[in-house]
Order: structure tokens, then sequence, then C-alpha cells
């Protein structure tokens, strides 16, 4: 009831009151006159108070002149004329009018009073929820997104947020979605906000409407502040609107502007500290690699410049087995300079972004029959056993990269793996991946090792005297990913490792199988 | 047939004195007569000079692109040319087997390896194009009645298998890629998507000619160039 009638326009309360007032006294009429008039008075003092309580003071101040009229005209004698008789009837005029507008304006002081504590729980609710959002958003972008939105909920009002940018200089952030008219869209991008907010910014006092500086201009622009550091500017556009902001929503905007500030101080602080931890790391990782390559760089060399020099220096002290064990002894550390150069430079290219992928359609038994001939020397005794199920799928990706990371995935096997032991090679075909799947009976890792394997220059604690530079897993993940697809690892039961290669399949462009060769229908020669 | 391969005159294209030097002793001593050049230019003048059996040519040069002085030499020789490129060279590779090469040999490489890639190419060169029967280790392709046998066994191969395998074989341990594969068993022009079936038929092949398909003994794969059908290693 009382929010139907609070919606109606002002006037529709005026005509309510009149057809109140009229309903009443046509049915008092009938009975007026035996009735005391006193009583009459009483019951025209109800379409006041109910005035005064849906619609405020002045509908109740017409409510009781309307009464005192109809009460007049229709009951005191002489009845039906606004003459009065008896004098005496001016002074109950007197005090049913003030009795009225007491009641009235009690009533109507307390539907204000009512009216802006709702206001106020409404805007109290409104930061709560923006806060509770706040706290949960870690980038600028989607903060000032939400801050905007609620700004133009609450205040009604467009919000624009310059914020400095990468030199420290102050730029325009973000502002709410363009809605209504172009004018509103553009705001804030132009030239004229950005150097008020600036001086906004600078100055750190608020400036706009209903301040001493730039009155005259469309906005509001407040600084965001937290503690002693400026974060940036929070403008509103109030439109046309010339006149000071009412002081219950300047509150309420000084609520949003600390909110915001706070916020963009949290988001600052974490993003700080995030740059902080990445140097910190990316100079570990650098300490890593100097150590890895110095290390994975000198020790062959050690070996070759210490065999060659003592065949060319004792040439005849050396029996002719001894000589072939010298050399060796320089054959394998020059292959092991020569696979670190592969890594490294298979790496740099990896993380340079500038590879391209020479894509051509893989098979994958015989991409295992390249990477078995590869790892043909190195893997000693160890036998490797390949299952791969009947039409497999074929991939499209590089060839010579897909190779070179089942070489990697073998080599690290046979590399963690004893000598006699056993490495199965498996590949399944799924809906829309190929899977391969390398496992090796090698003494395994601990589970919170196995995420780690993948980085660069990581090595295993319990890695040992096996050389290494904690680059091939990495590669492999490199090339994994660059098809579009996953490398992961797991301890195999009982025990040892299994890694797995997930490539996905493009099953839409795949050929129509088997064109005829020249022609002619395929079928085996007699 | 070794006789025809010993003293055969081979012409070293390599600007790295330490290359040249190592080829120079390693070939001598396979009883080759070497000839150098260390530039582009000096390479297509001794060439013509020289007349040599078969050029080993370094891709990276100072002077002039491996390419230009591939297709100068070319132009009025047949001299087998086997090419050294880098590892991650394969757009190389695929341009220079395609534009003449006859084989490559990725560096760092072993002696022994280029020695054999050296070996073939000379016995292609010297050999007769119409043999009828051709035998590769324990294969035979009786060309004039289409017949494949191995180990004294008929292997019966579809058309497309025959023709497949019938390049391969006359080609045997040379490197063949796959455009050459596709243009010569399929004719006409190729796509990526060609190469699906070739490698289906090849997969058929393997099925029909090797004991394990994941470790082929006669059809080997490279990488991203093609494939090579591998000769019998010959007896030093």
């Amino acid at each position: 009831m009382r929010g139907i009638l609070a919606g109606w326009p002002v006037w529709t309360s005026y005509v309510v009151i009149t057809l109140l007032v009229a309903l009443l006294t046509a049915l008092l009429h009938p009975f007026g006159l035996a009735f005391d008039l006193v009583n009459i008075a009483l019951i025209y003092l109800f379409p006041v108070l109910l005035s005064a309580v849906y619609w405020g003071l002045r509908p109740a101040f017409y409510a009781a002149v309307l009464g005192v009229l109809a009460f007049d005209f229709f009951f005191v004698p002489p009845v039906v004329s606004f003459t009065i008789s008896d004098l005496r009837y001016l002074v109950s005029f007197g005090v049913y009018l003030s009795v009225a507008a007491l009641t009235a304006s009690l009533a109507a002081r307390l539907k204000r009073q009512l009216l802006l504590s709702r206001q106020r729980e409404a805007h109290t609710a409104a930061l709560y929820e923006l806060s509770r959002q706040m706290s949960a958003i870690s980038d600028v972008k989607t903060l000032l997104d939400n801050v905007a939105k609620h700004i133009s909920r609450i205040v009604g009002a467009e919000a624009a947020f310059f914020l400095p940018d990468e030199r420290g200089v102050l730029a325009f952030a973000h502002a709410s979605p363009a809605s209504g008219s172009s004018a509103a869209a553009d705001w804030g991008r132009g030239d004229a906000e950005r150097v008020i907010a600036k001086r906004v910014y600078e100055n750190g006092e608020p400036a706009g409407i209903g301040t001493a500086v730039l009155g005259e201009s469309q906005g509001y622009y407040m600084p965001l502040r937290s503690e002693d550091r400026a974060f940036g500017v929070m403008a509103l556009r109030l439109g046309e609107r010339r006149s000071a902001i009412p002081a219950e929503q300047l509150r309420l905007i000084e609520a949003l502007r600390d909110l915001t500030a706070g916020a963009l101080a949290r988001v600052k602080l974490a993003e700080e500290a995030k740059i902080a931890q990445l140097s910190a790391e990316s100079e570990k990782l650098r300490t890593a690699i100097l150590d890895s390559v110095s290390h994975e760089l000198r020790t062959p060399l050690a070996a070759m410049i210490g065999s060659a020099t003592s065949l060319i220096e004792g040439d005849r002290l050396f029996s002719s087995e001894d000589r072939m064990e010298l050399l060796a002894t320089i054959r394998d550390g020059a292959l092991r300079m020569n696979r670190l150069a592969d890594n490294l430079l298979s790496m740099a290219r990896l993380e340079s972004g500038m590879l391209k992928l020479r894509k051509d359609w893989c098979d994958a038994e015989d991409l295992i029959g390249v990477a078995l001939a590869q790892v043909q020397d190195f893997r000693q005794q160890r036998t490797i056993r390949v299952h791969v199920p009947e039409d497999v799928p074929m991939v499209l990706g590089d060839e010579v990269l897909l190779e070179q990371m089942l070489v990697n995935v073998l080599s690290n096997a046979i590399k963690y793996s004893p000598d006699r032991s056993e490495i199965v090679l498996t590949v399944r075909a799924e809906e829309d991946a190929v899977s391969l799947s390398v496992a090796d009976r090698g003494s395994g890792l601990p589970e919170q090792e196995y995420a780690r394997i993948f980085d660069k220059f990581y090595r295993a604690e319990s890695s040992g005297q096996a050389t290494g530079t904690g680059l091939g897993l990495a590669i492999c993940k490199g090339i994994a990913e660059l098809h579009g697809g996953t490398i992961s690892a797991k301890p195999n039961v009982p025990h040892g490792t299994v890694v797995t290669v997930v490539l996905p399949l493009d099953r839409r462009n795949e050929p129509v199988p088997i064109p005829s060769g020249k022609g002619t229908n395929e079928h085996e020669q007699q | 047939m070794n006789n025809n391969e010993t003293g055969a005159r081979i012409l070293v294209v390599d600007d790295e004195p330490q290359i040249r030097k190592l080829l120079k002793v390693s070939l001598q001593a396979h009883q080759f007569a070497v000839h150098e050049a260390s530039t582009g230019l000096e390479g297509v003048q001794q060439a013509s000079l020289v007349r040599p059996d078969l050029i080993v040519l370094d891709l990276g040069l100072p002077d002039m692109t491996g390419m230009e002085v591939l297709a100068r030499i070319r132009e009025w020789s047949e001299a087998p040319i086997v090419v050294l490129t880098a590892k991650d060279g394969e757009d190389d590779k695929i341009t220079a087997l395609e534009g003449g090469a006859d084989d490559y040999v990725t560096k760092p490489f072993g002696m022994r390896e280029l020695v054999a890639r050296i070996r073939v190419a000379l016995r292609h060169a010297a050999k007769s194009a119409n043999e009828p029967v051709l035998r590769i280790g324990e294969l035979t392709l009786d060309l004039a009645r289409r017949i494949v046998e191995l180990r004294g066994e008929r292997v019966k191969l579809t058309p497309t298998e025959y023709d497949l395998l019938k390049i391969l074989a006359s080609n045997a341990g040379k490197v063949v890629t796959q455009r050459q594969l596709l243009q010569q068993v399929w004719g006409g022009h190729h796509n990526e998507s060609d190469s699906h079936y070739l490698r289906i038929y090849i997969g058929h092949l393997r099925k029909k000619l090797e004991e394990d398909t994941t470790q082929p003994k006669f059809i080997v794969t490279e990488p991203g160039i093609g494939y090579r059908l591998l000769a019998a290693e010959p007896e030093e």
C-alpha cells in the first residue's frame, strides 16, 4: 500500500485527498446533524494524518484546509453555506487547523527521517557490497569497472578514472560504460578533463563543481589517496548540474573515493610485491644458468684439452689402447658439448617466440622409429618396449621438433634408470588427442618435484652424478605447448617415472583417406 | 665395386680451414684425391678446372650462398654434390636437395657418415640407368616384371606401394624428399595434406617389409626432409 501510494506523482495525492474528503462528507452528511459537530471535526482529521504520513507536509495542509471548508459548508449551521452563525466555531476551526498542522508536520518529519535513514542504509549496504567485491579483485581494470558501475547506480553519475602510466604521467584509465548520449561516452577522454585531473593529482585537492577551483567545469574531481600516496584521480560527470553536491551525497562519494583508493593501493602493492618476487626469481635463475652452463661447458672441455695435449706431447708414452681411450674421451666430450649447444639454441629459439612450426602430418610410429634410432647407442642394455595400437591418427606438427621432444624424454628416462631395466613407450589414441607416454623403472622423484621438472634449469635433488643442464624437459614442454599440447610427469608403479605428452588432433582438417595412385584401383598385385 | 670409387677426385668447398683440413686428411686416408676451394667463386672455378667426380659443398659460404654455387655448378656439371648444412637448416636441406644436390650431411658429422654418403653418391653416378633388377641387401626389385622379393620370398604390393618402393630403391642409400616422392608417384602439384597419404603408404610398405615397424631397417625417416632406403653397408 505504502509503496503504491508513494509511487504516485504529486498531483495525484491532491486528487486522492479531494476525493477522500468528498467521500467522507458524503458518508457523514446523512447522519451529520445527528452527530456532535466536534466528532465530525475530529473525523476530518483523518485525511490530514493520512496525507502527512504518505505524501508529506503540503498535501497534509491541503487536506486540513479542504476539511475545514467541507466541515464549515456542510455541517456548521447555517448548513450549505460558508457563513457561520455562531462565531465560537471560528475558535474550533482555529484549533482544528493548528492540530492538523502540528500532526502533519510531525508525521512529515518522521517520514523524512525514515526516508533518510532508509537511504543511508541503502548507501551503507552498497558501500559494503562494493568493498566486499573489491577485496576479491586483483586487477585494476576490473576494479575500476566495478566502481564505475556502483557509482552510476548509487550516485547516478558517470565516473572516469585517471591513473599514472608506466612513466608516471597521469593518463585516462577507465570510464563508465557508454550510456546515453555520445557526449557522455566521450567524457573523460578529452584534454580538458585530463588537465584538470592532472592538477588535482598534483595538488591533492578536489576540483570542479562546488569547489573553489574550476567550479564551472562539468565534473567533480577527487584525488585517490591512501595514506601518503596518490594513486590517481576519480572524476564524476554530474552533467548540467551547476550547484554544489548535497552534503549527504558528497559523504557517499567520498566514501566511494576512499574505498577505491584503498583497493588501488592494495592492488598496486600486490603488483609491486610480485615484481620484486619475479626479479628475485630471475636473479636466482640467472645464477643457476651460469652455474649449470659453466659446469657443463668446462667439464667436457677439460677432458678434451687434457686428452688432446696428452696425445700431442706424449705420443710415445701411450699404448694404442690408451690412445684410443683418450680419443674416445675427446669424442665424448665434444658430443656432450654439442648436445649442450643444441639444447641452449633450442631453448633460445623457443623462448624468442620466433620459432615457426613447419607443420606436416606426423605418424607416431615414424617419430618413434627415428627417436629410437637416435638413442640406440645411449640406451646401453636397457630394453625399450613400444606399444603402438593400429591406426593411430596422424598429428599435424613439426616433425623435427616432435622427434627432438621424444628423444629428450627417452634420454631422460634412460639417464635416470638403471642399466638393464625396462622402458615402456605407449601410444594411445583418444577422441581428440594422441598421447605418448614413456615409463621408466628408475628411482623416481618425490611427488612434489614432478611439477618442477619441466622448469628451465631445474635439476632434481636426487639427480646426483647424472650430467645435464636441466634444459631437456623444459624444451619438451616448450615444444608440446607450441603444438597446443601438454606434458606431465607422475610416479610410475612400483617405482620410476612416467612422462606423458598429449598432442591435440585436428580432426576437422584431416584429409580424406586414400586417393588412388595414378588412377588405378588399389589392390595387391598378383 | 669399390674399385671405381678409389682414387675418385673430390672437390671440397668450405670456408673453414679447419673443416677443410679435416676433410682433406680423412678423405685422403680413404683413398680419395682431394681438391680444395675456400669460397663459392673459387669452388665454381675449381669445379670446371678439376672436373671432380664429386663435390662436398658447405652451404654457409661467405661470398655467395651455397644455393647459388649449387645452381652455377649444375648448369653444366652432373657430378654428384653432397652438401654440408647446419643442424636446424631443414628448409636449406630441402632447397638444396630439390635444387640438384644428391645428399646432405648435418654438421657436426662423423667421418663414417660422410664417407658413406660420398660412396653412395659416387655409386649412383657410375651406375647405368637401365638395370632391370635392383638388389638392396635382402630386398630384390625386378623392374621388368614388377616383382618384389624379400629374402627370396615374394612380397605383394599395391601399384602405389610398388611405385614408391621403386623410387626409393633406385635411389638406394640416398635421401628422397617428400615432394620428390609425391611428384614421382602421384604426379602434379602437392600440398601439405598430401604428405598424409605419403605417410600412410610408407606405413603400409613398412608393415610388409619391416620386422619391427618402430625400428625400420629398410625405409628410414629423415625428419622434416623425406625418406631413405638404407643400402647395405659396403664392405670396407
